[in-house]
């Protein structure tokens, strides 16, 4: 009885004291803290006027060899370079699965150049997200950087579903979705693709909006939605984007070739600022032997190497040789500059006149406009120190072959085209089989990377990897 | 484990099992005369009688309606005649009794006459007093109650007390909280009562959360280290006192460099890993510490950011974190007063998040009542290298270097350019020139020096106290290296004459100075025995021999790169309580620490190859502050037959910590180094972080009939790591005991058993152990980055994710006292099992979200869970010799139990599900291979190979869980001796566990072979032909060897991990207390000589390096210390 009597005594001053206790503690004010560490800002910070948001933007373009447009250390240009016909490796760590056709799931090439992408397109993301609906921002500002965001988008998407095949389509930056999210069908990325290019050409003017071409202006999403509507069969919509690139957009083939790469190149239609006191343009520090007596990383083939005629200028000014041990090893030299110091500044190029001319070369010579074709065939081959191309002008068959030729000449070991053109033109099987052991269709997508796949358990394997 | 150290531990285990029985039997043969002996409190009258017919066989004859069942008294005769004995029973009570022969008739006192009843009112007397400890210092707030009554009165500030009133034939008893009571006939003027200090270890005081307790009354797993044991350790960081004290805790030295860190851990780990990416250490949990009330700013983290001796030392074996300078080499061991460690739920749910891996409650001295006291002592101390390691000599070391050239059928060559048989040692050095680099290093002995002087008194209202301490501790290292400090401890207290007002400021002042070597080190042991002089013979250093290069052997270089450190702490405990009634008294707790840290390191022209000089200074700061408050209301109260003891209080803390790091390059002249100015190009670095923390608590005490006891601790917290919403938490505890041996049942059951308790306890805490800020998005600049057209790019830092919350810790304790021979004899056992789940942990995310892991809670769940036992035991107390020993002894079992998806997360080759979190991945060790020569191991299909595939096996590698490295046992047992003047103490502690042996030093970091001088165990114990059964495989000439990969991956296999057990006599220490004689003829008042003695001697089964640095041969070895000192007492 006493006992019983004592508990809920107890019971009761506890639960007295308790209240007391908890309203003294749930003070909220007593547990605020500044807004922000001082090593970070919030993302309202980061975007709380035009020019704090311009570095998250700056962030999107900053040439960080690891990260963003370098590709994971110009990986994407090696990985395609040895995938197809192009370029032959020295140092075999992960090359030789690319180049014999043996990759696995496990493969670190194609894990960094699928986690790059994703993280870059998070950025893309995030800046989309900050500025949107941001009162703080002019509609003017939230336009231009909405449609500029888009182009960089589309660009890592269309490369993500060119090697990739279907790719998760991540617009948010909400992790409680996106980390679910299976592989979008290619057709769909497209769609997302044409219809950023379409938001953002409505958004852009032929003006560049900060010095040099580093951001995209009208005539890079023209070119960039003619790059998708050729890899989409869409001829006439090819031919009329880069036709409207090259009648408008106010670009010059630059005559020297050793300056194509340069700073302030007239070609460029969209080349980033990359060198620093910290980084030269990956390709150059991949492709370029590192001192006096080293060999280089990467071998152009002999299959590349034949493709050239040759008296081309550019097996001079943009492959160059070395002798090994008694061999001559020949290697890409579109970017000269490994050193960080050394002159004259290069800038990586994404988009530049010469491939806007091999574009609608191809939807004319599609469209049957044969002369067309050729005739910006031999524009390029001009450049080059080279005649007219030889073939018949009035055989589609064979004109097509003379673009798709000076498209391999030209735009080697740039960006993914080699590769990509073999596949898409359905040409590949019959070029690699033909030149290479271990090509098979099921090779033309990489797989998805297996650390990926345990982390979202609905992202399936492409064909032919397990 | 080598049996022969188990036996020896066994052994010494039996032997002192049967000392203490033998003991106890002395103890309690005395029981069995035929005088009578009764101890209980509150007992039936009727239970005493039987007690006493039992033991004397007399019989009693008395009316049974007289005595009833409630009628209860106190008795305590020990030893005496059935009269002194009914004497005792009997006195104060309404009864008489008479004796005839071996029968005793008990009556009731004839009832008061009207008359004696007025000449009991003149009877009654006014009782006055002064109570003081059996110094003379007057007690404050003892109970004096009459005997039998409810008649009590309290002490004031100078120790007097008045009853009125009081039958002049009463008793009184008087009880003071860790005193023997006391019982004195009623008289007029009592004069000047003294206390003895009690004996029993059940009633010492110990420091609990918020306030004392005794352990008699304690349903909390908690262990308490104190000052005499701590003195006797000659030891320089407190935390390295508490090594094998106290069961569940868990010390690890890191280095035996002077101020290096010691790791802390309470009853395993509890949380996951936060880092996910590759190959990072794992957590590892350290307790709350505190300090005088006051958490300790900095914990325990390294305080240094630079790359010194100190850093360099110990691989971290995949468990430790980084390691460093401790911050707790700034507090003066010799100040200390008390350490007590919190182990469950009920002893540490007050403290809430952060007591949620234990806590370490530090408790300094404070001054006494009584006359001004002066104390000094002063000791020196030996040091040396407690298990050195023998390496190969000239001969040795060129032999085994011309085997492995032998086995790659290579030549040495002298050309340097011939990468792969460069070997000067056996081409162009002296190959008769022998220089021991071990003893050179770390060969010699030091001597150190401590200095504590202490100045202490007050009156009963006023005391204090101020301390100084000067330590210098050098290590046996060329160079002028130790680790200084000097710390000013404080206290003053005031009580006021009403003695309702009391305030209590503690103030510590810490400077520490540590001043290392640059990175290397100790780990140039390994140099070539027969490199040449380093040195040209006016001690400039020598750069190049013969044309070979020297700059990587430069041993002496390191010595001029010195590293040097200054450490303030300053910790402010300002206490202020006011009794508003008798039982309530509102206080506050205001307390304030900081810890700041200066470091500057250089790396002169003087110290650097003229060739590649480059000069280059490194600054940094590091600041770590703690403010906090904490009201309280405390309220007790007698409630029927108990007390009910109440406490609500509030917490709010913030912390505070920053870092800055400067470098600064291309100086012109070494002479600028001290300063940033000089430098032509310089770099920084800094960061810094807030976080604040707020709760409520209620923690309720109720005591009924000195038997059962129930605690129930709430609590609200507030931390300011969470979003909004999710900030606060509740958490709680409850604990309840019973004393069984207060039963009756008990005490005639088991006579013998004078205590016996059994305590459980259940509670919640949270862990906030996230960084601040994590809930929101964040932007960071991007490092390294230049900018973009004139824009400093920053990219996203993390993901936006609100909603993580509180880690979930449950605590279960159950513990069993049982205390025999009026409890000279103590035995604890305990069982907890702890579950931490809801875990935070960066879970890791498909990249398709932007960035590959965010921060949230994982239904992860670790489970620490075993046994714990103690002994304390006074085994012989005579008025000139005593002996006491205590033991304790624990086993934590660590298993992750659930950890969803954990194979498909980036956590998988850290953890396995069922497994220790300690759990190591690496290759399955098979043997060396006679024929081939090589290491072997199995492939994840079972075959055997000797380049196995790195990776998991889920990832097509061969690596699977080949160890852990849990605790298995560990425990400690000391003995005290005293005889006369003399005193000898004796502390051993043990301690068990897998671990990485010195073979992973000799495969991994300095591969056997190459230009490393190796351990002379290796020696001709290498396979050398086919056909060889050998323990190591054959050796490897350069990294292009055949041998070389499967030599790499030994040190990734189970060939390394072994059992490490070691038995350790981790104190000695001896002392004589200066004779009366002699302190009365040099006018002191007391004094002794001792001598202490830290890692005397070591018994274990590994056989190369110290058994707490088992993975390493080279790095700086745990030093033995000697100290040799004198105690004044003025």
């Amino acid at each position: 009885m006493i006992m019983k009597k004592i508990f809920s005594d107890i019971n009761k001053i506890a639960t007295g004291l308790l209240f007391i206790g908890l309203t003294l503690a749930s003070c909220k004010k007593l547990i605020e803290i500044p807004a922000n560490p001082p090593s970070s800002i919030t993302q309202e910070q980061q975007f709380a006027d035009s020019l704090t948001s311009m570095s998250a933007v700056a962030g999107v373009y900053a040439y960080n060899t690891g990260n963003g447009f370098a590709y994971s250390d110009g990986a994407l240009t090696y990985i395609t370079g040895l995938s197809s016909d192009e370029l032959s490796y020295v140092v075999d760590n992960d090359n030789q699965q690319f180049y014999s056709y043996t990759l696995t799931p496990l493969n670190g090439g194609i894990s960094s150049i699928w986690s790059y992408a994703y993280q870059s397109i998070y950025q893309v993301n995030a800046v989309l997200n900050g500025i949107t609906n941001n009162s703080n921002l002019s509609a003017d500002f939230q336009k231009r950087i909405t449609a500029e965001m888009k182009v960089v988008r589309a660009l890592y998407y269309f490369n993500l579903i060119n090697l990739y095949g279907d790719a998760p389509l991540v617009t948010s930056i909400d992790y409680s979705t996106t980390s679910h999210i299976p592989r979008t069908p290619v057709a769909t990325v497209y769609d997302q693709i044409k219809a950023d290019l379409a938001d953002a050409r409505q958004n852009l003017t032929a003006n560049y909006p900060s010095a040099g071409r580093a951001r995209p202006n009208l005539y890079t999403a023209i070119a960039l939605q003619a790059k998708v509507n050729l890899y989409q069969k869409n001829w006439q919509s090819a031919y009329n984007e880069a036709d409207s690139v090259i009648r408008l957009g106010n670009y010059v083939l630059e005559s020297t070739l050793n300056n194509v790469f340069l700073s302030g190149s007239t070609e460029a239609i969209w080349q980033l600022p990359a060198k620093s006191s910290n980084y030269a343009v990956s390709d150059a520090r991949n492709f370029v032997p590192s001192s006096a007596t080293a060999a280089p990383n990467y071998l152009i083939t002999d299959f590349l190497w034949n493709a050239f005629e040759s008296k081309d200028r550019r097996l001079q000014n943009w492959t160059a040789s070395k002798v090994v041990n008694g061999r001559t090893l020949n290697y890409p030299f579109k970017y000269k500059n490994i050193s960080t110091t050394a002159t004259p500044v290069e800038d990586q190029m994404i988009f530049r006149l010469a491939e806007i001319y091999l574009i609608r070369a191809e939807a004319a010579a599609h469209l049957n406009d044969l002369g067309q074709a050729l005739a910006d065939v031999n524009k390029i081959r001009a450049r080059a120190g080279l005649e007219n191309s030889p073939v018949n002008p009035t055989s589609q068959i064979a004109v097509l072959g003379a673009v798709m030729l000076e498209r391999q000449t030209e735009l080697f070991c740039e960006w993914g085209n080699r590769w990509y053109d073999l596949k898409r033109t359905g040409t590949a099987a019959a070029v690699l089989g033909a030149e290479k052991t271990g090509y098979t269709d099921n090779a033309s997508l990489y797989p998805i990377p297996q650390g990926q796949r345990q982390l979202n358990k609905s992202l399936t394997q492409n064909p032919g990897y397990n | 484990m080598s049996k022969r150290l188990y036996h020896k531990i066994l052994l010494i285990m039996r032997l002192t099992t049967v000392i203490l029985i033998a003991s106890l039997m002395q103890v309690s043969a005395s029981g069995f005369a035929q005088l009578i002996t009764i101890n209980r409190k509150n007992v039936q009258l009727k239970s005493v009688l039987k007690e006493i017919r039992r033991q004397s066989g007399f019989d009693f004859f008395y009316d049974g309606k007289i005595i009833t069942d409630d009628q209860r008294i106190d008795i305590n005769i020990r030893n005496v005649t059935i009269d002194e004995a009914l004497h005792n029973t009997f006195e104060g009570l309404n009864f008489i009794y008479e004796i005839e022969g071996k029968k005793i008739a008990i009556k009731k006192k004839p009832a008061p006459s009207l008359i004696e009843k007025v000449k009991s009112f003149f009877n009654n007397i006014n009782i006055s007093g002064i109570i003081t400890n059996e110094n003379g210092i007057p007690l404050n707030g003892a109970t004096i109650k009459v005997k039998d009554s409810k008649i009590l009165t309290k002490t004031n500030t100078e120790g007097a007390f008045t009853l009125n009133g009081v039958d002049e034939n009463a008793k009184l008893i008087i009880s003071f909280m860790g005193y023997e009571d006391m019982e004195v006939k009623a008289i007029k003027n009592l004069g000047i009562i003294k206390l003895k200090l009690s004996n029993n270890p059940l009633d010492e005081i110990r420091v609990v959360a918020y306030g004392t307790e005794s352990k008699r009354f304690s349903v909390s797993s908690i262990s308490t280290v104190s000052a005499d044991v701590i003195e006797k350790q000659p030891i320089t960081n407190p935390l390295l006192a508490l090594q094998g004290q106290a069961p569940g805790l868990t010390i690890s030295a890191t280095s035996g460099i002077p101020g290096s860190q010691v790791l802390v851990q309470v009853r395993g780990q509890n949380t996951l890993n936060l880092n996910s990416s590759v190959n990072a250490p794992k957590p590892y949990d350290q307790p709350l510490f505190i300090v005088d009330g006051v958490p300790f700013a900095s914990q325990n983290q390294n305080v240094s950011q630079f790359a010194s001796m100190v850093a360099a030392q110990r691989t971290s074996d995949g468990i430790s974190p980084s390691i460093g300078i401790s911050p707790f080499s700034n507090i003066n061991p010799a100040d200390i007063e008390s350490i007590s460690i919190l182990k469950d739920a009920d002893a540490t749910s007050i403290y809430g998040t952060q007591g949620s891996n234990g806590v370490i409650l530090i408790t300094t001295k404070k001054g006494k009542a009584g006359a001004t006291n002066f104390d000094v002592n002063v000791n020196t101390s030996v040091n040396s290298v407690g298990r050195p390691v023998q390496l190969l000599n000239t001969q040795q070391y060129l032999q085994l270097r011309r085997d492995a050239y032998a086995a790659d059928g290579a030549t040495p060559s002298s050309d340097p350019a011939d990468y792969n048989n460069y070997a000067p040692d056996l081409t162009i050095f002296d190959q008769n020139k022998y220089t021991n680099w071990q003893k050179l290093i770390y060969g010699q002995n030091t001597t150190n020096t401590d200095v504590h002087a202490s100045l202490s008194g007050g009156s009963a209202n006023n005391t204090f106290i101020i301390s100084t301490g000067f330590n210098r501790s050098t290590y046996n290292y060329p160079g002028d290296f130790a680790d200084q400090r000097f710390t000013l401890h404080s206290n003053q207290r005031h009580i006021s004459k009403n003695d309702r007002l009391s305030v209590s400021l503690t103030s510590d002042f810490g400077y520490g100075q540590n001043n290392s070597a640059g990175f290397g080190g100790a780990r140039d042991a390994i140099l070539s025995p027969n490199l040449p002089d380093l040195l040209d013979a006016s001690g400039k250093l020598l750069w190049t021999y013969k044309g070979v290069d020297l700059t990587s052997q430069q041993f002496y270089a390191s010595l001029l790169k010195p590293t040097k450190l200054h450490n303030y702490n300053f910790n402010a405990a300002f206490n202020i309580s006011y009794k508003l009634l008798e039982g309530l008294t509102i206080s506050a707790n205001i307390g304030y620490n900081r810890n700041n840290t200066n470091e500057n390191s250089i790396e002169p022209g003087v110290a650097q190859n003229p060739v590649y000089l480059s000069r280059q200074s490194n600054f940094s700061d590091i600041t770590f502050q703690t403010i906090n408050v904490e009201p309280q209301i405390n309220y007790s109260k007698t409630i029927g037959k108990g007390i009910l003891s109440a406490i609500l209080g509030a917490t709010y803390k913030k912390n505070t910590n920053s870092s800055r790091y400067v470098t600064g390059y291309g100086y012109s002249n070494d002479n600028f180094l001290g300063s940033v100015n000089g430098a032509s190009s310089v770099q920084a670095n800094d960061d810094a972080s807030i976080y604040r923390y707020n709760a409520g608590f209620a923690r309720i005490n109720y005591i009924y009939d000195q038997r059962f006891i129930i605690n129930l601790t709430g609590r609200r917290d507030g931390s300011s790591n969470f979003g909004p919403g999710r900030q606060f938490g509740n958490f709680g505890a409850v604990g309840a005991g019973w004393i069984f041996s207060e039963e009756n049942i008990v005490k005639k059951l088991l006579p013998i058993l004078s205590y016996g308790k059994i305590s459980g306890s259940y509670g919640t805490s949270g862990s906030d152990g996230v960084q601040a800020y994590q809930y929101q998005a964040l932007y960071k600049p991007i490092a390294f980055i230049p900018p973009f057209q004139g824009i400093a790019p920053s990219s996203p830092y993390n993901l936006y994710n609100p909603d993580y919350s509180w880690a979930l810790k449950k605590s279960l304790n159950i513990g069993l006292d049982l205390g025999f021979f009026n409890s000279r004899l103590l035995l604890n056992a305990t069982y907890y099992r702890n579950r931490e789940g809801n875990q935070l942990v960066n879970y890791p995310l498909p990249i398709q979200s932007g960035i590959s892991s965010v921060l949230g809670n994982l239904d992860a769940v670790v489970q620490n869970e075993g046994p714990e036992f103690s002994i304390t035991s006074t085994n012989i107390q005579n008025k000139d010799f005593s002996w006491r020993t205590t033991f304790n002894l624990s086993f934590n079992r660590n298993k992750l139990i659930s950890f969803p998806n954990l194979a498909f997360s980036s956590y998988s080759s850290a953890y396995a599900i069922g497994e220790p979190t300690s759990v190591v991945y690496g290759y399955k060790y098979k043997g060396v291979n006679p024929t081939t020569g090589l290491f072997e191991y199995y492939t994840k299909n079972g075959e055997v190979t000797s380049n196995p595939t790195y990776g998991l096996a889920t990832e097509g590698g061969d690596q699977a869980a080949i160890s852990d490295q849990q605790i298995k046992y560990m425990g400690g047992f000391g003995n005290t001796f005293s005889y006369k003047q003399f005193s000898l103490y004796i502390f051993c502690q043990f301690s068990s566990q897998n671990a990485p042996n010195y073979l992973a030093e000799v495969y991994g970091s300095s591969l056997i072979g190459l230009m490393y001088n190796q351990p002379l165990e290796v020696l001709n114990n290498y396979w050398k032909k086919p056909g060889d059964i050998a323990q190591l495989q054959r050796l490897g000439s350069s990294y292009s060897s055949i041998s070389t990969s499967s030599a790499l991956s030994f040190a990734q296999s189970s060939g390394v991990y072994r059992d490490v057990t070691y038995l350790r006599v981790k104190t000695a220490s001896l002392s004589y207390k200066l004779p009366v004689s002699f302190i009365n003829k040099v006018h002191i008042k007391g004094g002794s000589v001792f001598m202490n003695a830290q890692n005397l001697l070591t018994f274990t089964n590994i056989k190369v390096g110290d058994p707490e640095q088992p993975s390493t041969f080279s790095s700086f070895p745990m030093q033995r210390v000697l100290a040799f000192g004198l105690n004044l007492n003025f």
